[in-house]
């Protein structure tokens, strides 16, 4: 094979899209994890159901899929909001629970998984649902790409940037990366730990809901499309660090070059190798996570 | 208490005032309803309410010339193909179901084979289609498809020579029919004097075939044959797309036929060729579009052109039999056995579990439509070049 190939801008523009994708999925995965510890394995069907949302707004009314982005995220970040109030609020305040908080959030979340997918199927059918928009393939730099793919990288990446900054300079992100750090300090110095949780919420499910609009431009949607973009967020997380936001963006990148060149070094059969290969080396070799600082026992 | 009283007299008095009615037969089936094959299952589903609503309107089905009412039960087997087997067995012996449809795909086929000998009950199959249970030469199930995998293989090399194809790239996913294909593929177009310049399997999960689709573009063949189930399928298409893959002859196995592909590609489907052996634009078969109008009134969209098709042969199939056989499970296998029959895709008939009359064909999408090209004899229309990708 000709290895001038691992330098084509085509591979890199799709080792870009997929990070960027995986990046919006991660970080609202680590989010969640990191404030609360709360394992939402039912984060993917949250992409799914932002899919979903595109998709109608495109078929029944042709609203642009980015447009209705918009209107999903707000609607998703009500309804983690929501949730967050109704039901997490009361796990937070029941002791019992509270000690056992990681596991039963893993079962309850992996049960809400099933039901969203099978209410979805129940209301939408499993059929598999598709659209086109925006699939002029555009010629950048050597690299062919469909516009929607592109558009995909532009609103993703610009996110995630929008994302990093809000952490680092607006006082609700410091505020959540001071809870990430340390929950009962941050109540000590006077954060508002109760308001924030229901920012992440809020925040974590909007990217949710963004990631899954996009992704409803260039690939299909169904009922069962979201568990699989769930376990690449949580190795990514493992990858960059649990509770690292700046660690999911690079940890996105890494699985993304996995995939993208490791198969086109060695074979498209040995993907899953590769990606589960880095994950079990991440977990052994850096447990913390890649810009993870170690973990002291709490 | 009264009404209650009032409600058992009006039951009793129509009871008595009404002719003894038929019991109704039970037909069963365990399918995909939900889990990652259901997306694929759908249309199989949906041609088997078809039917039942249709059943349902006649009054029933011909039983050995006694028409009988019909009650189906349904389950959903996950997509897993370690429960099919444990539900059929359920549906044999707890539900006592006098007849049986089969589930969705190859994989689920060949788990309930076992239970169906077991008891002796006879499926007649349909979405799949494996030469490894064809060789175990079981008794009790039938495969109405002519797209038997060394059949393809082989048919579709005589394809590419008569388009005077010399390179290929070929790219399978990992799953047991493809792989099945791939491996009668590979030999035929080797003695067909066709060089293979790109050689992958990837596993289900795939998200980007970008590295792949880069090498083919690379080596730039005649053709490219994208042994795929339909999410593959469509990263294969995109990413043609995108890199402007021109081989004027793009296989792409398994999906084009289903109705959202037209829907996500347009006119970039055209010219693309996929595996089946059915189309409403035959003249041959009479029965084809009524189908076709019947499926496209319910459904406001097409039938699947490969599973819907079979899954309803398989029901013509079953019901013919059960009209000269009636309910008595070795006259049915013995019927099915031995009996021609009539379907939306012509002349079946079986020599063990596979179908002798319908050949091998491949159909290509022109203006939107798909096309049996391939073998000349069937063909609806002339196999054309893939003329490039719009912009």
């Amino acid at each position: 094979m000709d290895l001038s190939v691992l330098f084509s801008a085509q591979l890199l523009a799709s080792v870009l899209v997929l990070a960027s994708l995986y990046a919006l999925v991660a970080i609202g995965l680590n989010l969640v994890y990191g404030t609360m510890r709360l394992l939402n394995v039912a984060h993917g069907e949250l992409v799914m159901l932002g899919g979903y949302a595109a998709y109608w707004a495109f078929a029944q009314w042709g609203i642009s899929p980015l447009l209705a982005a918009l209107a999903g995220m707000v609607i998703a970040a009500g309804i983690g909001g929501l949730i967050y109030v109704a039901v997490v609020r009361r796990l937070f305040r029941s002791p019992n629970l509270l000690a056992r908080i990681e596991s039963n959030s893993l079962l309850v979340f992996f049960g809400i998984s099933i039901i969203v997918q099978n209410i979805t199927a129940l209301a939408f059918t499993a059929n598999s649902r598709g659209y086109s928009y925006l699939d002029d393939v555009i010629e950048i730099g050597g690299a062919r790409i469909a516009a929607n793919r592109l558009a995909t990288l532009a609103v993703a990446g610009a996110t995630c940037l929008a994302c990093a900054l809000f952490f680092r300079y607006a006082r609700s992100g410091m505020a959540m990366r001071a809870i990430i750090q340390h929950r009962d300090a941050a109540a000590l110095v006077g954060i508002d730990v109760d308001r924030v949780n229901v920012q992440v919420f809020a925040l974590g499910f909007a990217l949710a809901a963004l990631a899954g609009a996009l992704i409803s431009m260039s690939q299909q949607i169904s009922p069962f499309m979201g568990f699989p973009f769930t376990v690449s967020g949580f190795v990514i997380i493992i990858l960059g660090g649990l509770g690292n936001l700046t660690g999911s963006i690079i940890g996105s990148l890494i699985l993304a070059a996995v995939e993208v060149y490791g198969v086109t070094l060695m074979s498209p059969s040995f993907r899953s190798i590769l990606v589960y290969g880095v994950f079990i080396a991440a977990l052994l070799l850096r447990p913390q996570g890649l810009l993870g600082r170690s973990i002291r026992a709490r | 208490m009264k009404t209650a009283l009032a409600l058992a007299a009006t039951l009793f008095a129509a009871g008595v005032t009404q002719a003894p009615a038929q019991e109704p037969i039970k037909i069963g089936y365990a399918i995909s309803k939900t889990g990652q094959f259901a997306p694929a299952a759908h249309t199989q589903i949906q041609t088997y309410e078809l039917w039942e609503e249709q059943v349902a309107a006649a009054g029933g089905i011909d039983v050995a010339g006694t028409k009988r009412p019909v009650k189906f039960i349904t389950y959903d087997d996950q997509s897993d193909f370690g429960k099919a087997p444990q539900i059929y067995e359920k549906l044999i012996t707890d539900d006592k179901v006098d007849l049986l449809l089969a589930p969705w795909g190859t994989p689920f086929h060949f788990a309930i084979a076992g239970i169906l000998e077991k008891y002796q009950f006879p499926v007649v199959g349909n979405s799949a289609a494996s030469v490894t249970i064809r060789d175990i030469k079981p008794g009790n199930i039938w495969f109405p498809t002519s797209c038997i995998p060394d059949r393809m293989g082989a048919e579709l090399a005589k394809f590419l020579v008569q388009q005077k194809v010399k390179t290929a790239a070929v790219t399978t996913l990992q799953l047991p029919f493809s792989l099945e294909v791939k491996k009668f593929l590979m030999p035929a177009l080797q003695s067909a004097g066709i060089k293979v310049v790109v050689n992958d399997e990837y596993a289900p999960d795939v998200k980007d075939l970008t590295a792949t689709l880069t090498k083919i573009k690379q080596a730039a063949p005649d053709s490219v044959l994208s042994l795929s189930y339909p999410s593959d399928s469509i990263l294969y298409m995109k990413g043609a797309r995108e890199l402007d893959i021109k081989a004027p002859f793009q296989l792409v196995l398994v999906g084009p036929a289903e109705h959202f592909f037209s829907k996500m590609f347009g006119p970039n489907l055209d010219g693309i060729v996929t595996m089946g052996h059915w189309s409403p634009h035959e003249a041959k078969w009479p029965k084809a579009k009524p189908f076709y109008d019947a499926y496209m009134k319910k459904y406001n969209e097409p039938p699947d052109y490969l599973d819907s098709a079979l899954a309803w042969m398989s029901i013509e199939i079953l019901e013919q039999a059960v009209k000269t056989a009636g309910l008595d499970k070795a006259k049915i296998r013995q019927a099915i056995s031995t009996e021609t029959f009539d379907t939306i895709n012509g002349p079946v008939k079986f020599n063990g579990v596979e179908n002798t009359l319908t050949p091998t064909m491949f159909l290509q999408f022109q203006k939107g439509e798909a096309q049996i090209v391939w073998p000349v004899s069937e063909a609806t229309a002339t196999f054309e070049p893939k003329s490039g990708w719009t912009k």
